[in-house]
């Protein structure tokens, strides 16, 4: 069982680089700053060397959310497993939507599911559930949007030139920006190793601890680093491209100084977050800098029913992944056949999927549409008016 | 008391992003003076360009640095 669980987990770890390769990658591509190929392999590389950096997180995920140990209750492999397939599924679903969810709170939903309904309410820590996972999730997008806005509003301001004399608009030279996108996109895959690689590295430690190989409260051992690392790299690397046309093209038109400027508010949010072991959302944050800098350039429009949509999916996502893992928690506690029912059930709709995805197959030369959809965007005097209306609704929303 | 430490995120994401973003920017923008030709800059604009995109390396470097438990202890 245990070792089912650390396989189930580090295919988990797989999906979520499969996943969030958009996080990192999308605006570039979109702007055109690296080639969609280039960017992916980048982003393996560097997913793998985040997640040597810190461990932080991974103690957050094994010896916080849920009460283990000789006071708390005796969590099993079981109820890690029957999580761990809640999130999965979910993931599955989400990614085959070409919708952005949150593969962490897949993860924490699946989980909290399967601990209440295979051992009851009390065996969620709710204090630091709160503390850790789901203030983080409220704010951090909150914060990198901000920052994102207020990064932009920056960049632009600093490299918008006039003539002195007749307050004509100069060539503005900003192609440096494609150049910074390349080292700011490279950090955001950094930071998304630190965070994400890590939830997986807690899964599998507190399936040890579980198991008692390992004792209470202690961080994860050096190969389950090793191999949560590798496994978020290789799923980085295959790829991630519908995600990618929905992050990159379908939310807002991204420019160069625009991309830079959320990068760099998406990377500092979540590698602070990392090292205070807050265990956020990096699609979450990622999508909260997108929109941010969007609204941060003048002229730009967000396009308020994708982000809508990209809402509704987090809102869904960690009750929907919750229900997956409480049902599969279910099955797993009627015994030996009902792990078989469960393992064969999640194992027919991965496969289900994988087919079902086949179908409309989307590969980097698909993707390449981004690339010259983000060349094909200029900055247009229309737009003023778009732009014009989405503040509009901004200030109706506030 | 975790509002703190929420509170220190977004400072801490706010600096670093406000720094690493206001040098390249300014880097960006000597580079784009360097570049005219009339009126034509002055020669020390170009270096001063590098040096800013140095800094803003050096400033992404630091953070990691901070950030990395192998160094701090």
């Amino acid at each position: 069982m245990v070792a089912l669980v650390i396989a189930l987990a580090l295919f988990f770890d797989f999906t979520n680089g499969f996943h969030d390769t958009a996080n990192a990658m999308a605006t570039p591509i979109a702007t055109g700053a690296i080639k969609p190929k280039t960017a992916v392999a980048l982003a393996a590389v560097l997913n793998l060397v985040g997640a040597f950096l810190s461990t932080e997180v991974a103690k957050t995920v094994s010896g916080g959310i849920i009460r283990e140990g000789s006071e708390g209750v005796q969590i099993t492999p079981e109820i890690i497993f029957a999580g761990l397939m809640g999130a999965i599924l979910w993931n599955m679903i989400t990614w085959l939507k070409g919708l952005p969810s949150s593969s962490s709170h897949a993860l924490f939903g699946g989980l909290i599911g399967a601990a209440i309904a295979g051992i009851g309410l009390h065996s969620i820590n709710f204090e630091s559930l709160m503390q850790k996972v789901i203030l983080p999730a409220i704010f951090a997008p909150v914060i990198a949007g901000a920052v994102a806005y207020v990064c932009t509003r920056l960049a632009y301001a600093l490299t918008s030139r006039h003539d002195p004399e007749t307050g004509d608009k100069l060539t503005q030279k900003r192609g440096g920006f494609r150049t910074g996108q390349i080292f700011t996109s490279s950090l955001v895959a950094l930071a998304h190793g630190t965070n994400d690689a890590q939830k997986t590295m807690g899964i599998i430690t507190l399936v040890l601890i579980a198991a008692g190989t390992q004792p209470t409260g202690s961080g994860p051992q050096f190969w389950v680093i090793a191999a949560c690392a590798f496994a978020i790299a290789i799923g980085t690397y295959a790829g991630g491209w519908r995600i990618i046309r929905t992050m990159g093209s379908g939310l807002t038109d991204v420019k160069p100084a625009q991309g830079f400027a959320a990068e760099t508010s998406t990377a500092s949010a979540i590698l602070a977050s990392s090292h205070l072991g807050f265990a956020l959302s990096t699609t979450q944050v990622a999508s909260g800098s997108v929109i941010g800098s969007g609204l941060g350039r003048k002229g730009t429009s967000v396009r308020w029913a994708t982000a809508g949509k990209i809402a509704v999916g987090w809102l869904f996502t960690l009750p929907a992944a919750g229900i997956m893992g409480a049902l599969t928690a279910w099955l797993v506690g009627t015994g030996v056949v009902g792990v078989v029912i469960a393992g064969a059930a999640g194992f027919a709709s991965v496969l289900l999927m994988y087919f079902e995805s086949r179908k409309s197959h989307v590969g980097h030369h698909n993707a390449v549409e981004v690339e010259e959809a983000g060349h094909a965007v200029r900055f247009q005097k229309k737009k003023a008016a778009a732009a014009a209306r989405a503040n509009k609704k901004r200030g109706g929303q506030k | 008391m975790k509002w703190l430490e929420l509170l220190m995120v977004g400072g801490a994401t706010l600096v670093a992003a406000i720094t690493v973003v206001g040098l390249y920017s300014l880097g960006v923008r000597l580079t784009a003076i360097a570049g005219d030709v009339a009126p034509e800059a002055p020669r020390w604009v170009q270096p001063l360009a590098y040096v800013c995109f140095g800094l803003c390396g050096l400033a992404v470097l630091f953070g990691l640095y901070l950030i990395i438990p192998y160094f701090s202890k």
